[in-house]
């Protein structure tokens, strides 16, 4: 099963106000706990998640780490993003590099998108291998590789 | 007895040092101090915001009586530090001297955010939700940087505010403003200033750092520990990311940043500048003061 975790929701329901943007330590360990719960407590049992950062405006680099980075490197399932726009992975790519971890982003939204491994280039490697090897993605003629889950 | 201090007539983060001189000399014996503006031509959100730094630093513990201030007496410049925030913060930390004119802090002008005050995470997200919209027109129609560039601006100031939250022990400011720089580029600049009267770079990181540098450990040392090793005072791996982040944003777009910290300032320095990029045995200011300058974008031979 694939878990979808829409971010911009946990993060409105995580800070007071209407703030769209992810900065700051704090709003980032409170909204990775909501996910980790929400992950933790799905009734099915989750292969993938999905986290959406879809509506989400900006993204600093103490979130970054503070959300993607924690929940890879802590990680119970396969964690895809998707909804990232130019400027998140700005934000996202070099903690993921100075960690030595690497993330899958969707490229297209709505799902079942092409797939890109993000982060450090050992890491992503090895990140590929993993999932083509579970047989949880599967290498396209592009040379990109998609989810096999619908 | 109260202890005269200086306020320059161009206020900005060259003259700051001579007005950290006046500051230092002045509160070595626990007096009330009066800071005289009175003279004041021009300052930049760097000047005004170690203004108010060095109003909270004067406080005296158990004293009801605030450090005075001689308000600028010229109306122009008495007009623009109202729009800029300054006096509706300064309300707070001064007793001020000199009629005030009834003016609000810009919502419509080069003041990007007036001086706003930062002293919790919630700041943070109010400063980066306000200062995107305006910052987008402004980064890219007037500097001429990629539209996409405004996310970046917005993750530098970020964690430039953050910085206080985090690492002061006390509250502080942040102001952005655009301008046209005559004097060192003959070109429009985007400036961040933030600054704290709080407990500054070395006492935050000297539990986990000061063992590593042994007698070499300074108010430099700390500065370039953070700035050009990225080191924390948490052990966390993910920490220290912030000034890192900061320091990659302003080299894509040539940009400078400067950061002062008690008797040390350290710069990473772009062509167009003459800045030095480390200073010690500067006089002891308390806190931290952040700079970040971002120019318009093409030839920036100074």
């Amino acid at each position: 099963m694939i878990q979808h975790i829409d971010v911009h929701a946990v993060l409105q329901e995580s800070v007071s106000g209407v703030y769209t943007d992810l900065v700051t330590r704090p709003t980032g360990r409170v909204v990775r706990e909501r996910i980790e719960r929400a992950m933790a407590t799905a009734q099915d049992p989750v292969t993938v998640t999905r986290i959406d950062f879809t509506g989400v405006g900006c993204i600093d680099y103490s979130c970054a780490d503070e959300i993607v980075a924690k929940l890879l490197r802590d990680r119970r399932a396969v964690v895809v993003l998707s909804g990232i726009s130019e400027g998140h992975r700005e934000a996202i790519e070099p903690v993921l590099a100075g960690h030595g971890l690497a993330a899958l982003i969707e490229r297209r939204e709505g799902g079942n998108g092409e797939l890109e491994a993000l982060g450090a280039p050992e890491a992503a490697a090895a990140l590929v291998d993993e999932l083509v090897a579970r047989r949880l993605a599967v290498r396209t003629p592009a040379g990109t590789i998609a989810l096999t889950l619908a | 007895m109260t202890r005269l201090v200086d306020v320059p007539a161009q206020f900005d983060d060259r003259s700051f040092e001579q007005f950290a001189g006046a500051y230092a000399a002045a509160a070595t014996d626990g007096e009330r101090l009066l800071f005289d503006a009175h003279a004041a031509e021009w300052a930049s959100p760097y000047g005004l915001v170690g203004l108010l730094a060095a109003g909270q630093a004067a406080r005296r513990p158990g004293s009801p009586d605030r450090p005075l201030l001689t308000a600028p007496t010229h109306a122009d410049v008495l007009t623009y530090w109202t729009r800029a925030g300054f006096f509706r913060e300064a309300a707070e930390l001064f007793e001020i001297h000199g009629k005030l004119p009834r003016v609000k802090p810009a919502e419509q002008s080069d003041v990007l955010l007036p001086v706003t005050p930062v002293r919790a995470a919630e700041d943070v997200h109010a400063v980066v939700s306000n200062i995107q919209q305006r910052a987008s027109a402004i980064l890219a129609s007037e500097l001429g940087l990629d539209p996409k560039a405004t996310m970046g601006f917005a993750m530098a100031l970020s964690e430039a505010c953050q910085n206080i939250v985090e690492h002061a022990g006390t509250g502080g400011w942040v102001a952005v403003q655009a301008y046209h720089w005559r004097r060192k580029l003959a070109r429009r600049v985007v400036v961040i200033a933030v600054a704290d009267a709080g407990v500054g770079f070395r006492h935050s990181l000297e539990p986990t750092q000061s063992k590593r540098f042994g007698a070499r450990w300074s108010d430099a040392a700390a500065l370039e520990a953070a700035l050009i090793q990225g080191v924390s005072r948490f052990r966390d791996p993910g920490r220290g990311q912030g000034l890192a982040g900061i320091r990659r944003y302003l080299a894509r777009w040539d940009g400078k940043i400067a950061i002062r910290s008690g008797t040390a300032r350290i710069a990473i320095v772009p062509k167009w500048d003459d800045d030095v990029p480390l200073k010690d045995g500067l006089p002891a200011f308390p806190g931290a003061q952040v700079l970040i300058i971002i120019p318009e974008q093409g030839s920036t031979t100074p």
